[in-house]
C-alpha cells in the first residue's frame, strides 16, 4: 500500500527560497546529532530538499550549526 | 559586470567595535571598482554570537553580514585579505539569492524601492518578498517553531 505522502513544510510557510541564515528553520531539518534528514523522511520537496542541504552546509561552515551536534572532545 | 554578493564575516570576540569597523572599512575599501563606487549596500552587525562549534579554541565570534555589489575578479583580492588577517575567525561570500538578512526586519520598511529598482527583474522582487514572509514568520512565531520540531522527529520514528 502507498503511504500518503506529507507536504513540504517550506512550501507550506509559502516561500520558494531557504535561508542559510535562519539556523531556527535550518535546525529543524537535522537530527538530535545534526545530520541533514533526507527528502523521503522529511517530505521536502526536491527543489526544496536542495535549497535546504546548501543552506545548512552554509550555516555549518559560519558555525551558526554544528557539523555534529554533542561533540565537545 | 557586477554581481550581487554577501559576505559574513566571524571577527575574534575580544575586539571591540572601532578595530573591527576599522577592519570593515579596509576590505570594504577592496571592493571599489569603476561600476559601483559605493559598492556596499547594506551592513548588519549581528554582534556576539556563541559559536556552534569551536573554532581556533574559541566558543564566541562577532558576525557581521555584508551585502555588496562588485565584479567578481575583485573577490581574489578580497579573500587574500581575509585569509591574511587574524582577527577574522571564519569568512563566507556568496551570491546574494536576494533575500533580506534575517535581523534587518527595520530597515527592510525603507529599501524595497530601491531593491526593486536594482533587481530588474520579476523574479528576483518575488522571491524578495518571500523570503521576507518566511524570515518575519520564523521570528514572530516562537510557539509554532517551538511545536514544529516534533515532525521531523517523528517521521524518523516512522522509518523504524
Amino acid at each position: 500500500m502507498r503511504r500518503h505522502r506529507k507536504p513540504c513544510q517550506v512550501c507550506e510557510l509559502g516561500s520558494r527560497v531557504v535561508d542559510y541564515k535562519d539556523e531556527r528553520l535550518l535546525s529543524r531539518f537535522l537530527t538530535e546529532r545534526g545530520k541533514i534528514i533526507p527528502a523521503r523522511l522529511s517530505g521536502m520537496c526536491a527543489r526544496h530538499q536542495r535549497q535546504l542541504s546548501r543552506a545548512i552546509k552554509r550555516a555549518r561552515h559560519i558555525a551558526l550549526l554544528p557539523f555534529i551536534r554533542g561533540y565537545n572532545r | 559586470m557586477t554581481r550581487e554578493y554577501e559576505l559574513v564575516y566571524i571577527f575574534d570576540s575580544t575586539l571591540e567595535e572601532a578595530p573591527i569597523n576599522e577592519r570593515l572599512e579596509r576590505f570594504h575599501e577592496l571592493l571599489k571598482c569603476p561600476e559601483s563606487s559605493e559598492p556596499i549596500s547594506g551592513i548588519n552587525h549581528w554582534g556576539r554570537r556563541t559559536l556552534a562549534y569551536d573554532i581556533d579554541g574559541k566558543d564566541v565570534g562577532y558576525y557581521v553580514v555584508v551585502q555588496f555589489e562588485t565584479r567578481p575578479d575583485l573577490l581574489g583580492e578580497l579573500e587574500r585579505a581575509l585569509k591574511l588577517d587574524e582577527a577574522v575567525l571564519r569568512y563566507l561570500v556568496v551570491l546574494n539569492e536576494g533575500l533580506k538578512p534575517v535581523t534587518a526586519a527595520v530597515s527592510e520598511e525603507a529599501e524595497p524601492a530601491t531593491a526593486e529598482s536594482t533587481d530588474g527583474d520579476a523574479v528576483k522582487s518575488e522571491s524578495t518578498t518571500d523570503g521576507e514572509a518566511v524570515q518575519s514568520e520564523s521570528t514572530t512565531d516562537g510557539e509554532a517553531a517551538q511545536v514544529a520540531p516534533t515532525e521531523p522527529a517523528a517521521s524518523e520514528e516512522e522509518k523504524e
